[in-house]
């Protein structure tokens, strides 16, 4: 095994793509999932707009140069997790390859990601890519959300290693709940919240224009961003939390300096409330949002009780975070407590009814936090990818040439054993 | 889905209600139909207050006691007082805005109770934004003017 080069681990997200080798504890780069090509007029179906002649097929740019390219148009390949356009997808790895990882795709076995129900078909669409553009000569599609799960176990001892529970994925748009049983995701009852890092930016953002004068308007979303990131956190209540801030503003208030980018004169911004206040959207959508009000709690309360009753235990034992709107300080532990209140009341209830002859065993729920969360997916698929048992569960470019890309439909599950 | 954590009264050791407000004592000068009780520590006036910035927050609220609807009455009321107060510059004018806004007429039940409550809540809500070091209106009371408690306000549409 030893004389494998380190594989290449590459997480398209509908936002972000990390990419890096295996073995690595971050991406070496993440950069925006968009695409920028020339298009000529827009008539005809899209393979004639796109016609090509000799070296404009290479005339494009990925990433951040995407968005510095005039003259070209933006295209995201994916949308809501799926890969939605493959022959930009096919040029968006190129140039991660060559251009970003700068390898020789034929001397790398390669770990890519997919989102929970994922298409066969479009595993299949990856393989031909992978294999027939690309000439690699292995490759496994790992779950995401199995990826995530696998990133806790940095964290945990080897024996609470296990490939079941649940995972909360937050990021930017939206925010996932994926069950995931011995390293099947139970896809019927993933559910999607329309909270994430996005919606408290906004809601933070409101809560400054209504209070701090002098932030620039151009500039009010960023500091919105800015302030999320570096002041947040979670408070266990919120009217002890305001009672605090009230009766000693010297401790929990906040100052943020920002520059105007036009006098590149500085601003000065009070941060208060909204320190506690933006992250608890998760936890009372009704602040920011009139038509969703199911807290992120109960949310995933439901979709463990919507599982198979064999598996609900190990679900509530092992809930792991993942994406970067789960840093907020203490996210997890208000989340355990939380989810801890509900299925606590429940037993309760069912003693009661019973009358005292049914005394259920108590269900421990915990929530796992850990210092790789930010990247998780990326994370657990470097992990991964660096077994030598990763070498054994790829598919070969020599088993693609015998029986074709329907191999890549499944990918077995690995790594419970190290 | 009961449970929408938002603030409740714990008040709710009261013996008369008026159109379904609990009656509670006050600690107060303003008479009125509340007993008076100058000593009490916390009356719903002080837990409306304590309250207020977190539950202006909540679209949902669930009455438990009679005391609750005094509760989201008073934090309504505060709201009323904040759009006054965002346009004073200084506690007398504060004061007066507070005075005129209690007196002003309400048609609903228990006018005379509430008219007390209103001229003690006006009172403590001057205080508490006048509490600042060069007597301007606090921005960190003032910031909540524009919050709706329930989606609702006394004021009509508009206004």
């Amino acid at each position: 095994m030893g004389d494998h080069l380190p594989a290449c681990v590459i997480d398209v997200g509908t936002g972000y793509t990390k990419l890096g080798f295996a073995g690595n504890k971050e991406p070496q780069f993440i950069i925006p999932s968009a695409i920028a090509i020339k298009e000529t007029a827009k008539v005809g179906d899209q393979s004639t707009r796109r016609m090509t002649k000799a070296v404009e097929d290479l005339d494009f740019f990925i990433g951040d140069e995407a968005f510095d390219a005039t003259g070209y148009s933006v295209k995201y390949p994916v949308r809501h997790g799926l890969v939605e356009d493959w022959d930009l997808m096919e040029r968006y790895i190129e140039q991660c390859i060559f251009k970003y990882l700068r390898a020789e795709p034929e001397d790398h076995h390669f770990l890519l990601t997919e989102p929970p129900l994922n298409t066969p078909e479009n595993r299949e669409y990856l393989a031909e890519i992978m294999f027939e553009s690309f000439n690699v000569p292995g490759l496994y599609i790992a779950v995401q959300a199995v990826l995530a799960l696998a990133a806790s176990w940095k964290s945990r001892t080897s024996a609470e290693r296990t490939f079941t529970g649940i995972v909360v994925d937050s990021g930017d748009g939206v925010t996932h709940i994926v069950p995931v049983a011995e390293g099947y995701v139970i896809g019927s009852c993933i559910k999607h919240i329309p909270i994430a890092g996005r919606n408290i930016t906004s809601f933070i953002q409101s809560l400054l224009r209504e209070r701090e004068v002098g932030i620039p308007p151009e500039q009010s979303l960023e500091t919105a961003k800015a302030i999320k990131e570096r002041y947040s956190y979670i408070c266990p209540d919120i009217a002890k939390e305001f009672a605090k801030y009230d009766s000693d503003p010297g401790k929990w208030m906040k100052n943020y300096t920002g520059i105007n980018s036009i006098t590149k004169n500085p601003f000065a911004v009070d941060v208060g409330y909204e320190r506690f206040l933006g992250p608890e959207i998760f936890f009372h959508p009704e602040f920011s949002n009139a038509d969703f009000t199911v807290p992120l709690n109960e949310m995933v309360d439901d979709v463990i009780q919507s599982c198979p009753i064999d598996v609900r235990r190990g679900l509530y034992g092992n809930i792991v975070l993942s994406g970067g709107s789960t840093m907020f300080r203490d996210f997890g532990r208000r989340l355990q407590r939380d989810i801890k209140r509900t299925v606590d009341a429940r037993l309760q209830l069912s003693t009661q009814l019973s009358e005292g002859r049914i005394t259920p065993k108590p269900i421990d729920v915990q929530v796992i936090t850990h210092n790789m969360q930010r990247y998780a997916v990326w994370f657990g698929g470097s992990m991964l990818a660096s077994t030598p048992e990763f070498y054994q569960v790829c598919h070969t470019k020599q088993a693609y040439m015998e029986y074709g890309p329907s191999i890549c439909r499944h990918n077995p599950v690995f790594g419970t054993m190290t | 889905m009961l449970n929408f954590q938002a603030y409740h009264s714990t008040l709710v050791d009261y013996t008369q209600s008026v159109g379904n407000l609990a009656l509670l004592p006050i600690r107060t000068t303003y008479r009125g139909p509340a007993p008076l009780s100058p000593k009490i520590e916390l009356d719903i006036i002080d837990e409306a207050l304590n309250y207020f910035k977190a539950n202006v927050f909540f679209r949902f609220y669930e009455i438990k006691s009679d005391s609750d609807r005094v509760l989201i009455y008073l934090t309504l009321y505060i709201s009323e007082c904040l759009k006054k107060l965002q346009k004073c510059s200084n506690k007398s004018q504060g004061q007066q805005e507070m005075y005129m806004l209690a007196i002003s007429k309400f048609d609903i039940p228990g006018e005379q109770y509430l008219q007390q409550l209103r001229h003690e809540t006006g009172n403590r809500v001057v205080e508490k934004v006048f509490a600042t070091e060069d007597g301007k209106p606090s921005k960190w009371w003032l910031c909540f003017a524009k919050r709706k408690f329930m989606d609702k306000s006394l004021s009509g549409p508009g206004q």
